[in-house]
């Protein structure tokens, strides 16, 4: 590039550093929500890319959420450095079969990415899901390790407990026009489950044992900032001990199942009879009910068999 | 003139051959820069790249050095099997003389160039210019003055000392000290500089250019280590040396010059004719090395073939070649019998001054110095055809610490390799002579810093099998410390505060940190707080320390590891 150039990139870069403190994410209020039932499907099967198309059919198929031209983001859990079959990850073809649908849907750009826990470059590549993404070739679609000059502050407006934290900028709704929550269902000491609430901690910066001094309510309020369009359950393998790291195959529990949502409170709380729990076990199903962000009472969700 | 005399082994009479005719300069760069790539290609695939296990060979550079070979075997009283290219070279040295430092030395390469770029403000050397030199034929004034024996001193150091069961190879060890340098410092910092340039630049991250630089220029990140400054500093006072003479650390400092310069001191390849011719003098004035000296002639322990008198030799009658019977005596060794013993005294001398002065390491060893896992436990027997493993019986703990730093060269790869950053050059921590040996510091890097329960990458790279090369599956099983519990500033335990963060990050299939108990208390907002208490069953616990990297305390962790022999911290602040 030429020195002219130069100078206007690092204007423009200056620039947008200075307006980065004044961004404010204003979640959506109990209002705004749609009233009424939430509808939640639930698709079983041996293969699980396949899998993924069956269970959104009932919820009106990929281009009911992912609008051509969009900016896509699809969050599964790559936390741990643990292989698909230790159920410490999302699993691959659930993640592959969601962005080829992405893709399908016309999108613009398709992100796959998550903050680890153990060290990023084995995490993404033990659980298979860098393989399987890049498998894809298409130059739409990156799976990317986070930058860390990408997380912005943001004021959690109606948060009790949680009253400013960090976000990835690229999840936000003023870079993302579609975020897709991919978790998959675990057990967690602290949080007794680790569900799609909690699957948002991937897209939090600064220090997250601050999330874990009130796990239940933080976590929900975290969520009123990460607003989903879609909650896809990978339940296809579930980690019922020692999780959320895992690694003794014996505490896996295979049921082929995939959960999809609008409405991520109603697929947690659909996810807890895989543990032989309810909903009301869970504090931050309980907090997210109370935040208005989704139906976690069971008999009010509309539950489709796909 | 007779047939076959000339420039060299391969020249003839022949018009065409002249006409033919590549300078040896052009060959050894060529050879040279090859090697330096060579050298820079290793050093960069020392990383975690997505595979388990790397390809293999990087730390061949090491493996060729006969002088951290050597330390590492007397001190260890062993033989290491890996070292059998430095035995090669030993062989070949033999037959060449010095040629590794004029061909192959990466160092050698990189003072060669640097020497290039700064030629013009070299402090000049006979101030003179070479006509003249052919003239008056008269040694360089810096020469008269700059003892030959410091690299023996240096050469002593590190065998004599490593004898004695001191290791003090790794501060003088070329490579060593190339290695860490480019690990500490100049590796992070050209990240830094690069990834500054490629985000300036606007670039996305599926750009092209800068996904050439990610995958194959760059590091993943720029580590950070302790004793930065100082690697550098060192690697670049060797280089600032070159102002005051070409090739100043090869011929005046490297004990590894030194002991090649020993083995090759009558090869059987060598110059001739050894005297240098009255009424010119141009090979002794250009000869990088001083190795050609107007008086006493050529001498073959300085000598690295880099063949400039070959090329410059205005009668072209210089040449390397096999010695005859008949051919002339070459100079006696560059330093005088008693110097030579000087030498050898002075540099058996610091080690046991320093035994005897307590800079050595502390006895008991402090219980928060932590190594690689299995590191100083390796085998200890000639181990010839047999994969290096786990010594069995175990060594007890004080004595693996011993032996770990008998066996370590400090040659910094393991640092290099490790994917989390953990590894830390010691500075202090196990006295003088173990500076520069890696030590686990978890949570240097918070969050990032810790032993990584799938990965064995520093026993796969460490040359010497100081960190013995473990398979996965032993690694997971040996403790390279214990983690304790402070009660004084864990969160459940001081400050009912509810955490466990520790407890969710615990890689061990059966989690080595339990909550048997738990109350609830009321919080702030009148809720319902679970207070979960945390307890570590040190019989699974393999110290890896990623509870303590991830503890989200500001500071001090309110779980630590301790080394597997520490005592009962019960009488300590520490609880259970």
């Amino acid at each position: 590039m030429d020195r002219k150039e130069f100078l206007k990139q690092v204007a423009a870069w200056s620039a947008g550093a200075c307006f980065v403190p004044l961004l404010r994410v204003d979640p959506l209020s109990a209002e705004e929500k749609p009233p009424g039932q939430s509808t939640l499907a639930v698709a079983k099967g041996k293969d699980y890319e396949a899998l993924v198309s069956k269970v959104l059919e009932p919820l009106g198929g990929i281009k009911a959420f992912v609008k051509p031209g969009a900016r896509v983001v699809v969050k599964p859990n790559i936390g741990w450095d643990r292989k698909p079959e230790l159920a410490g990850n999302t699993h691959p073809d659930v993640v592959k079969a969601v962005v080829n649908l992405a893709l399908g849907a016309g999108a613009k750009q398709v992100l796959v990415f998550d903050r680890s826990v153990d060290d990023v470059r084995r995490c993404y590549a033990s659980s298979g899901i860098q393989a399987a993404v890049e498998a894809i070739k298409d130059q739409r679609v990156q799976c990317v390790f986070c930058d860390q000059k990408k997380y912005v502050p943001v004021d959690i407006q109606k948060a009790k407990s949680l009253l400013k934290f960090e976000f990835y900028k690229d999840a936000l709704e003023t870079d993302c026009d579609c975020y897709i929550n991919v978790p998959i269902a675990k057990h967690h000491s602290l949080a007794k489950l680790t569900l799609g609430l909690k699957n948002a901690m991937g897209v939090i910066g600064g220090n997250r044992g601050e999330i874990h001094k009130s796990i239940h309510q933080r976590v929900a309020e975290i969520n009123l900032v990460v607003r989903p369009k879609l909650t896809i359950m990978d339940a296809t393998r579930i980690l019922v001990r020692g999780g959320p790291s895992g690694g003794n195959p014996a505490n896996v529990k295979v049921l082929d199942t995939l959960v999809a949502s609008a409405d991520v409170v109603a697929v947690d709380a659909y996810s807890t009879s895989f543990f032989e729990m309810k909903p009301a076990d869970i504090g931050s199903i309980a907090a997210a009910q109370e935040l208005g962000l989704g139906e976690s009472d069971l008999s009010k969700i509309k539950v489709i068999q796909a | 003139m007779r047939e076959g005399a000339g420039g060299g082994v391969f020249r003839n009479e022949s018009s065409l051959k002249r006409f033919l005719w590549i300078p040896w300069r052009w060959w050894r760069r060529t050879v040279q820069l090859a090697l330096l790539v060579l050298f820079v290609w290793l050093f960069r695939r020392t990383e975690y790249a997505g595979a388990d296990t790397l390809p293999g060979g990087e730390n061949l550079f090491f493996r060729l050095d006969p002088l951290v070979g050597a330390a590492a075997m007397l001190a260890g009283r062993c033989v290491i099997a890996a070292f059998w290219p430095a035995l090669g070279l030993l062989l070949l040295t033999l037959v060449f003389g010095r040629f590794f430092c004029g061909w192959i030395c990466p160092l050698g390469t990189l003072l060669d160039a640097f020497s290039f770029l700064i030629s013009g403000f070299r402090f000049s050397i006979a101030g003179r210019s070479r006509r003249e030199a052919q003239i008056k034929n008269r040694k360089s004034k810096i020469e008269n003055y700059i003892p030959r024996v410091g690299r023996y001193i240096l050469l002593s150091l590190c065998l004599l000392g490593a004898a004695m069961a001191f290791p003090l190879v790794g501060f003088v060890d070329p490579f060593a000290l190339l290695v860490r340098a480019l690990t500490f410092w100049a590796d992070p910092k050209f990240f830094q500089t690069a990834d500054n340039l490629l985000s300036a630049s606007g670039r996305a991250s599926g750009d092209p250019v800068r996904q050439f630089f990610v995958h194959h220029l760059l590091p993943f990140r720029a580590n950070v280590f302790q004793l930065a400054g100082v690697s550098a500093a060192i690697l670049a006072a060797i280089f600032a040396l070159e102002l005051v003479a070409r090739r100043f650390w090869c011929r005046y400092l490297c004990p590894l010059g030194a002991l090649l310069g020993l083995t090759g001191r009558l090869p059987l390849v060598r110059r001739v004719p050894v005297r240098v011719c009255k009424d010119c003098g141009v090979c002794a004035h250009d000869c990088p090395m001083g190795a050609v000296n107007a008086a006493a002639g050529f001498s073959p322990e300085s000598c690295n073939l880099c063949m400039d008198c070959v090329d410059n030799c205005p009668r072209k009658i210089v040449k390397f070649t096999v010695a005859q019977a008949s051919s002339l005596r070459v100079a006696p060794l560059d330093v005088s019998r008693r110097k030579f013993l000087v030498a050898a005294a002075a540099g058996a001398a610091v080690p046991a001054v320093a035994h005897a002065s307590r800079l050595s390491g502390q006895n008991p060893t402090d219980p928060s110095l932590l190594r690689p896992p299995g590191a100083g436990e390796g085998k200890s027997a000639i181990e010839l055809f047999v994969r290096p493993g786990l010594s069995s019986p175990p060594y007890p703990s004080q004595g693996a610490e011993k032996r770990f730093l008998e066996l370590c060269i400090r040659c910094g790869l393991c640092m290099k390799v490790c994917p989390t950053n953990v590894l830390q050059p010691s500075i202090l921590h196990a006295g003088l002579e173990g500076m520069f040996s890696p030590r686990m510091a978890h949570r240097f890097v918070f969050e990032q810093s810790y032993c990584e329960y799938n990965c064995n990458l520093c026993g796969q790279v460490c040359p010497t099998g100081a960190i013995p090369r473990l398979s996965v599956e032993q690694k997971q099983k040996l403790p390279l410390g214990k983690a304790y519990f402070d009660h004084n500033l864990c969160l459940p335990w001081a400050k009912k505060t509810p955490c466990i963060r520790c407890e969710e990050v615990c890689p061990l299939p059966d989690k080595a940190i339990q909550v048997p108990n738990s109350y609830t208390v009321k919080g702030d907002d009148g809720q319902d707080l679970e207070i979960q208490e945390p307890v570590v069953d040190r019989e699974l616990c393999i110290g890896c320390g990623i509870c303590e990297a991830n503890c989200p305390l500001e500071g001090q962790a309110g779980i630590r590891v301790r080394r597997v022999d520490a005592p009962d911290p019960k009488t300590e602040f520490l609880h259970e």
